[in-house]
C-alpha cells in the first residue's frame, strides 16, 4: 500500500488531465460549430488537439501538484506538506531542489537513451540505398523525434538536471529561489514526452525539430502534437531560467562573491540569462504556425501576404543561442573536472567569465548564418559571416583555459576527466568544422548536405553529451553517494569516444562528395560509407550498456562515498555524498577561491560539520 | 624555453607539416564543374589550410599533457598555481583575433565577392527553376518549352561556357535547389524569386557522375530524397540539337 501511495500524485495528474480533456473537447466543439464548412474537416480536428491539449496540460498540473502544493495557500485552505523522505518523494511534486534535480536527471538520461535508440533505427534504415524498414514518411518522424528529444536531453540534462541538483549546493543556499517554479518546470517535461511519443498515431511529422512552414502549416496532425510540444518545453526552459538567474544573484552563501563562485555556476547563469531573454521567440514562432494551422492566419502563407523566412528568423534568434543554453553548462563542467584533476587552479579564471558573458552576447547576434541559402537579402551575410566567425575568439580562450589547466598539472586520469579530455578534441573537430559553415561560399555547398550533420554531432554529441558523461561520473558519488567502478567507467570512454569517431567522421566525407541529409533514400554511390557509418554506429550505441550497468550496480550495490572522494575544493564536496536535506549541517561560509590548489596557505570555504578541505 | 614546451613544439610542428601535406593531396571534392565550384572549392582548401596548425596545436599540447602529466601518486598532490598573465592572454588573444580577422576577410569576403563578380558578368540564358513536391520543372522561356522530373525521360540541360541564370522558386513549400558538380545552391520560396548563377566549365552527364542532378536540399516531405532532376552539361551546338528535338 506505500509504495501505490507514491504514485498518488501522478494518479490525480492524470485524473486531472483527462477532466481537462474533457472540457477542452467540449469547448472545442462549440468553436467547431463557427468554422466555415469547407474548412471544417481539415480545422475541426486540431482545434479539438489544440483547446483540448490547453486544458488537459492545466489539469495534469492542478492535479498533480500545482493545487495541493500551490494553490491552496492562495485560498488560505490549509497546505498539505510532504513528509516523506525516502524514495517516494521522486514520484511527487516535491520542492527539494535535489529531488527535482534527480526527477530531471533520470528522466532525461532515459530520453537519451530512447532518443538514441531511434537513432540506431535511422542508421538501420540508411545502412543501405533504398528504402529498408521504414519508409520515406516513418524515416522522417522517426528522425524528426531523434532530433527533437535528443534537442530537449540537451537543453535540459545539464541545467534541470545537474544544475538543478548542483548550483544551490556550490554557492552554499538551501535550495533555488523559487521551489514551486522549479517543481513546476519539471512537472511541465512529462505532456511534452506524452505528447511527442503521441505523434506516429497522428500520422507523425515530416518537418525535422525545425518545423519550416509552409510544410509545418499543411501536413499531418502528428505536427500540431509536435509544436505543442515544443512551445510547452520552450516554457519549462523559461521558468528554468528564471529560477537559476534569480538563485546565482540572491542566494549565494556568505563570502561566495560573483567572482569566487565555481565555473560551472558561471556557466549555468550564461545559459539562464539566454534562457530567459530568447526562448520567448522559438515560443512565438511556434505559436504563429499552430495559429496559421489551428485559426486559419496566414503568418507563413505568401499567397495571402505571409512571408516563410519569417519563420526562419524567429526561430533561429532562438534556436542558435540555444545551442549555447546547451554547451555553456558543458563548459562549466569540463573546466571543473580538469581543474580538480589536474589539481591546479583554473586557468584564466576571470578570462573564462568574460568570455562565457561575450558568448551569450554574440549568441543573439549570429542566427541568419542559418539562412545563407534562404534567399534573404545579400548584404546580411557577410555580417552573420563575422559574427559568427568572431565567436571563435571567446571560445579560444576556454580551450585555453582547459590546455593551460592541464600543463604541468598532476593530472588523475578517472573517468571524468578522461570525458572532459575527449570533449577537447571533439569540440576543436566541431568547432573548426563550424567555420566551414560559417564561411558563406563553402556553406553553400555544405548546408543541408551531411558535413552539417557531422559537425553539430562533434559539437552536441562529442561536446556537450560528452561533457554531460564527465559530469555524471563526476558527481554521480555526491548524488547517489556511492562509488561506481572505475574500470567500467574507462571502458565505457574508450568504446564511446572511439566508436564516436568511427561513427560521424566519415559523415563528413559523404557530405563533401554530395550526400545530403533528411533522406531516407541516397544514390548508391555512398552505400558503402553508409554501411560502415551504420556498424560504427551500433557499436557506439551499444558502448553505453557499460554506462547503464556501471550506474545502475552502483546506485543500488555500490560502495559507499565519502564527502569529499576527489579531494576537490568546491563547496558541493564539502558536505556528506549525499547532502542532508538542508544541504549543508550549518550554513557555509566562503574565504577563498574554489581552485587554490598549490598554495596550502590559501584560504578555503569551512563547513564545521565536516572539517578541513582535502581529505 | 622548457623541455616540455620545446618537444610541444616539435610535436605541433610535425603535425602541422604532415597535415598541410597531406591537405595538398586530398581531393575533398568530386570535380569541380563550374566557375562558381572553383571558387567554393579554394575557399575550403584556404580553411583546411588555416584550420591545420590549429588543430595541430590543440591536439599536441592535449595529448602530450595527458601523457606526460599524468599522475600516479598521492592523488592529493597539487600541481604548481600557474595563473593567467597579461602576457600569455595578450598573445592568445592576438592570435586567435588575427586569425579570425584573416579568415572572414579571406576566404569569406574574397570568395564571396568572387561569387558576386561572376553573378555580374552579362547572363547568356535564364532557365525559371520551379519547384513543387516532389518535382523540378526547368523552364527555357526564350525557346518555349520546359522539362520536367515527372517525366523519366526529362533532363536539366545547359551549355557548357555559357553564363546561365536560374530564377528559382516554389508553388507549394520550402525546396532548395543544389547541384553539387556547381555547388551551388539557393532555398526555393513560396512567394518569391530567388537566383543561383552557374557558368559551367566542364561537360558532364548525371548517368557518368551522380553530383550532376539537382537536389533538393530543404525537407520537403515524404519524397524528399527522391526529388532530384537529372543534370548534364553539353556543347553549344548539342545544345542547340537538344533544343530542337524539344521545341
Amino acid at each position: 500500500m506505500a509504495a501505490l501511495s507514491a504514485f498518488k500524485a501522478i494518479g490525480r495528474g492524470l485524473l486531472g488531465a483527462a477532466i481537462g480533456l474533457a472540457i477542452g473537447w467540449g469547448l472545442a466543439l462549440l468553436l467547431g460549430a463557427a468554422i466555415p464548412a469547407d474548412d471544417a474537416t481539415i480545422r475541426k480536428p486540431q482545434v479539438i488537439i489544440a483547446v483540448g491539449y490547453l486544458f488537459a496540460l492545466i489539469g495534469w498540473l492542478l492535479g498533480v501538484g500545482l493545487w495541493s502544493g500551490w494553490a491552496r495557500e492562495w485560498l488560505r485552505l490549509p497546505t498539505m506538506e510532504l513528509t516523506e523522505t525516502d524514495w517516494r518523494r521522486y514520484f511527487r511534486f516535491s520542492l527539494d531542489h535535489k529531488v527535482i534535480g534527480l526527477q530531471y536527471l533520470v528522466t532525461f538520461v532515459v530520453l537519451m537513451l530512447l532518443a538514441g535508440v531511434l537513432a540506431l533505427v535511422v542508421r538501420v534504415e540508411l545502412a543501405t540505398p533504398g528504402e529498408d524498414i521504414l519508409g520515406a514518411d516513418g524515416f522522417n518522424t522517426v528522425m524528426g523525434l531523434h532530433g527533437i528529444m535528443m534537442i530537449a536531453v540537451a537543453v535540459a540534462t545539464i541545467t534541470g538536471g545537474l544544475a538543478n541538483y548542483l548550483v544551490p549546493l556550490m554557492i552554499g543556499a538551501e535550495d533555488v529561489a523559487f521551489p514551486r517554479v522549479n517543481a513546476l518546470s519539471y512537472w511541465i517535461v512529462p505532456p511534452v514526452a506524452i505528447l511527442l511519443i503521441l505523434t506516429p498515431f497522428f500520422g507523425g511529422f515530416d518537418t525535422g525539430w525545425t518545423a519550416y512552414p509552409p510544410l509545418s502549416v499543411v501536413n499531418a496532425n502528428g505536427q500540431l502534437l509536435f509544436l505543442l510540444a515544443f512551445l510547452t518545453f520552450g516554457l519549462s526552459s523559461i521558468f528554468g531560467g528564471l529560477n537559476f538567474t534569480t538563485t546565482i544573484l540572491k542566494l549565494r552563501a556568505p563570502g561566495m562573491t560573483l567572482m569566487r563562485m565555481p565555473i560551472f555556476v558561471w556557466s549555468v547563469l550564461g545559459a539562464s540569462l539566454i534562457a530567459v531573454t530568447a526562448t520567448q521567440f522559438v515560443a512565438f514562432g511556434l505559436l504563429m504556425v499552430i495559429l496559421d494551422r489551428v485559426v486559419g492566419t496566414s503568418f507563413f502563407d505568401a499567397s495571402k501576404g505571409g512571408d516563410p523566412l519569417l519563420y526562419e528568423h524567429i526561430f533561429w534568434f532562438y534556436s542558435h543561442p540555444a545551442v549555447y543554453v546547451m554547451i555553456l553548462p558543458g563548459f562549466g563542467i569540463e573546466l571543473e573536472v580538469i581543474s580538480h584533476f589536474s589539481r591546479k587552479p583554473l586557468f584564466g579564471y576571470k578570462y573564462v567569465v568574460g568570455s562565457i558573458l561575450a558568448i551569450v552576447f554574440l549568441s543573439m547576434i549570429v542566427w541568419a548564418h542559418h539562412l545563407f541559402t534562404s534567399g534573404m537579402q545579400d548584404f546580411l551575410l557577410i555580417p552573420f559571416m563575422a559574427t559568427t566567425e568572431v565567436i571563435s575568439i571567446p571560445t579560444g580562450v576556454i580551450f585555453l583555459a582547459a590546455l593551460a589547466t592541464m600543463w604541468r598539472g598532476r593530472l588523475r586520469l578517472t573517468t571524468a576527466m578522461l570525458f572532459a579530455i575527449g570533449v577537447v578534441f571533439n569540440f576543436l573537430i566541431g568547432g573548426v568544422t563550424g567555420i566551414f559553415l560559417a564561411d558563406v561560399p563553402t556553406d553553400i555547398h555544405l548546408q543541408e548536405n551531411y558535413f552539417t550533420v557531422a559537425h553539430f554531432h562533434y559539437t552536441i554529441m562529442g561536446g556537450e553529451i560528452f561533457m554531460i558523461m564527465a559530469g555524471l561520473y563526476y558527481w554521480f558519488p555526491k548524488i547517489t553517494g556511492r562509488m561506481f567502478s572505475e574500470t567500467l567507467g574507462k571502458l565505457h570512454f574508450v568504446t564511446m569516444f572511439v566508436f564516436f569517431q568511427l561513427t560521424f567522421l566519415p559523415m563528413f566525407w559523404v557530405g563533401m562528395q554530395g550526400m545530403n541529409r533528411r533522406v531516407a533514400d541516397y544514390n548508391v554511390e555512398f552505400g558503402d560509407l553508409n554501411q560502415i557509418i551504420s556498424i560504427m554506429s551500433y557499436l557506439l550505441g551499444a558502448s553505453f550498456i557499460f554506462m547503464v550497468i556501471n550506474m545502475v550496480r552502483a546506485w543500488f550495490g555500490g560502495e559507499r562515498a565519502v564527502g569529499n572522494p576527489w579531494g576537490a575544493r568546491t563547496l558541493e564536496w564539502q558536505t556528506t555524498s549525499p547532502p542532508p536535506v538542508e544541504n549543508f549541517d550549518a550554513p557555509p561560509e566562503v574565504t577563498g577561491d574554489p581552485y587554490g590548489y598549490g598554495t596550502p596557505e590559501a584560504p578555503a570555504h569551512s563547513s564545521p560539520a565536516t572539517g578541513t578541505v582535502g581529505n | 624555453m622548457s623541455r616540455d614546451g620545446v618537444v610541444v613544439g616539435l610535436i605541433w610542428l610535425i603535425l602541422t607539416v604532415a597535415g598541410e601535406a597531406l591537405a595538398w593531396n586530398v581531393e575533398f571534392f568530386p570535380s569541380a564543374a563550374a566557375d562558381q565550384a572553383i571558387i567554393i572549392d579554394e575557399s575550403f582548401a584556404m580553411l583546411v589550410r588555416l584550420a591545420i596548425p590549429v588543430m595541430a596545436f590543440v591536439i599536441a599540447m592535449l595529448v602530450y599533457s595527458a601523457l606526460r602529466f599524468r599522475h600516479r601518486g598521492d592523488p592529493l598532490e597539487d600541481g604548481p598555481p600557474t595563473q593567467a598573465n597579461k602576457k600569455v592572454m595578450g598573445a592568445w588573444f592576438g592570435v586567435t583575433t588575427a586569425l579570425t580577422v584573416l579568415m572572414i576577410i579571406n576566404p569569406g569576403i574574397t570568395g564571396l565577392n568572387e561569387l558576386w563578380e561572376l553573378a555580374d558578368e552579362p547572363v547568356d540564358m535564364v532557365i525559371e527553376i520551379e519547384g513543387s513536391r516532389f518535382f523540378w520543372r526547368a523552364g527555357y522561356s526564350e525557346y518555349g518549352f520546359s522539362t520536367f522530373s515527372g517525366n523519366p525521360t526529362d533532363e536539366l540541360v545547359l551549355p557548357i561556357g555559357a553564363h546561365v541564370r536560374f530564377d528559382i522558386t516554389s508553388v507549394d513549400v520550402l525546396h532548395s535547389f543544389w547541384i553539387p558538380a556547381f555547388r551551388m545552391k539557393i532555398d526555393a520560396v513560396p512567394g518569391m524569386t530567388t537566383v543561383v548563377h552557374v557558368r559551367a566549365t566542364e561537360l558532364g552527364d548525371y548517368r557518368d557522375d551522380i553530383n550532376f542532378r539537382v537536389q533538393c536540399a530543404e525537407l520537403c516531405g515524404v519524397l524528399h530524397g527522391q526529388m532530384t532532376m537529372p543534370v548534364r552539361v553539353v556543347t553549344q551546338l548539342e545544345f542547340e540539337a537538344w533544343v530542337t528535338t524539344k521545341q
